[in-house]
């Protein structure tokens, strides 16, 4: 059964389209590039599967079941801003994360947060923004989730913690997920990618696998969105 | 669910409730203190000092209501409505539950500044002269109580409980035109707050009006003549306190479903 599956999906703000009968599925132990330039929906899809936003026609359901606090309990979502409260400290967090999500894997959580020199007693308004960013992703990816939402992750972060981040992904998501990571910046994430699925304007421009545009396009995934979506 | 998310709830409130109380009751001692004693010193900076001192109490009850009602707004706005609105909204529980938490602890902590407020001031006035009046009029009072009959008694005990459940579903009710402001104004794209506050006068405003044309409605229906029911006066004024009751209950529900309805439907978080 897909972890994801999007069926004529459309979502209107007023009398903007952000999205156009998009459909697709997400298959589980694939990690999916969601691809497209800024505005192209990326956002509003990741948010509807969240049960954030309600379609205005079309269907979405998570591992069988339409977007609520059931499928809520196998999502775990990365927001493309930092969410979590401010005024908690990281073990707080922790409990937090502990108490509302059965699959949070708080040893791991500990380990990672060991690992960059965050101490637990630590509040998350003393930290430098760089540093939240990677807590949130730590909390998120502390989880043994069937799908990962991660909206812009790498946006906005140096190198060296784009780097961090990737890493932190790809050792920490199970491998009976779906990931589905939504960026602009392809030559980052492309060498982690399995799929791809290129946006623009809420229509669904292409879907395929990272080898088959290697093989028969005889391209990488940047160079071919740099074509697909030439101004 | 519902638990835990009050068990968050009360540790994100209760930092800034916990020390307001403290300063509320070192304050109420401070007072206690200079009341007895600085204030009739001869030494003026002393005199100066009490009057400071009796002055933070002031500011302390007006800060300590002030903050339990603005943290009531601030939770929801903040919680559920910015950035960690993310976090919430993706949590495994549903709008249901994350109203009644809000409305729970806010309700809680309500009382509790009441309860802290009269406490304070028995702290401030207190003293073993004050004990022993307090004592007598206890006294006084159960032994009028003992001359009272049974069911004037009774009738007194549930005006209290009544106009308690009042006062406590009025809050609630209050909390809940806030959130349906709030909830109704960040559904739209721009102007979020600003439209909040309109809504709420709005609501307001609707309120008043529909409350004022069922009250004109009922009068020129000049129903009174079908109801031969011969209350007593007691009678009448628990019946009058119960549709009161019955009127705030109805007041919560429809901005408890207005709320419920943009949070589900609406929500439009930035």
């Amino acid at each position: 059964m897909s972890v994801l599956d999007c069926k004529a999906l459309t979502k209107r703000y007023g009398r903007v389209t952000a999205l156009d009968e998009i459909s697709f599925s997400a298959e589980p132990g694939r990690i999916i590039g969601l691809l497209g330039p800024n505005g192209s929906g990326k956002t509003t899809l990741i948010k509807l599967a969240n049960g954030l936003l309600t379609p205005d026609s079309g269907v979405l359901s998570i591992c069988g079941a339409a977007p609520g606090p059931a499928t809520r309990a196998l999502v775990s979502y990365l927001p493309e801003r930092t969410a979590i409260p401010t005024w908690m400290s990281a073990a707080q967090l922790m409990d937090f994360y502990g108490d509302f999500y059965q699959d949070f894997r708080r040893q791991t959580a500990e380990e990672m947060l060991a690992h960059l020199g965050i101490s637990p007693k630590q509040r998350i308004k003393q930290m430098s923004k760089g540093t939240r960013e990677k807590v949130q992703l730590i909390m998120v990816m502390s989880r043994a989730a069937k799908l990962y939402l991660l909206d812009e992750p790498i946006g906005g972060v140096d190198p060296a913690t784009r780097d961090y981040i990737l890493s932190t992904i790809i050792g920490n998501y199970s491998p009976d997920a779906a990931v589905i990571l939504s960026t602009h910046l392809i030559a980052d994430v492309e060498q982690v990618l399995d799929d791809v699925i290129f946006i623009n304007q809420g229509r669904l421009v292409l879907q395929s696998t990272v080898d088959n545009i290697r093989e028969e396009q005889h391209k990488s995934v940047d160079a071919l969105f740099r074509e697909v979506f030439k101004c | 669910m519902l638990r835990k998310l009050m068990k968050h709830e009360f540790r994100a409130t209760g930092r800034v409730m916990l020390p307001m109380y403290l300063v509320l009751l070192v304050t109420a001692v401070g007072s206690n203190l200079a009341d007895r004693s600085i204030l009739d010193s001869r030494y003026e900076v002393l005199n100066v000092l009490g009057m400071l001192v009796i002055t933070a109490f002031g500011f302390s009850i007006c800060g300590v209501l002030l903050i339990s009602f603005v943290l009531m707004i601030q939770r929801f706005y903040k919680n559920l409505l910015q950035d960690e609105g993310y976090l919430m909204f993706t949590l495994p529980v549903n709008v249901h539950q994350h109203i009644w938490a809000k409305l729970i602890v806010s309700s809680v902590w309500f009382t509790v500044t009441v309860l802290a407020v009269i406490l304070s001031g028995l702290v401030v006035v207190y003293d073993m002269g004050f004990l022993r009046e307090l004592f007598d009029f206890l006294g006084y009072f159960f032994q009028g109580l003992q001359k009272l009959k049974i069911s004037e008694a009774l009738n007194g005990t549930v005006y209290l409980a009544e106009f308690a459940v009042l006062i406590f579903l009025s809050l609630n009710a209050f909390s809940l035109q806030f959130y349906a402001a709030l909830a109704t104004g960040h559904s739209f794209a721009n102007h979020k707050m600003l439209l909040s506050v309109v809504f709420f006068f709005g609501f307001q405003f609707a309120i008043q009006f529909l409350g004022s044309t069922l009250f004109i409605t009922l009068d020129h229906l000049d129903l009174i003549p079908y109801f031969r029911w011969d209350l007593t006066p007691q009678a009448a004024i628990h019946l009058g306190l119960l549709l009161a009751i019955g009127g705030v209950i109805l007041y919560g529900m429809i901005f408890y479903a207005i709320t419920t309805f943009f949070l589900k439907k609406r929500l439009n978080l930035e």
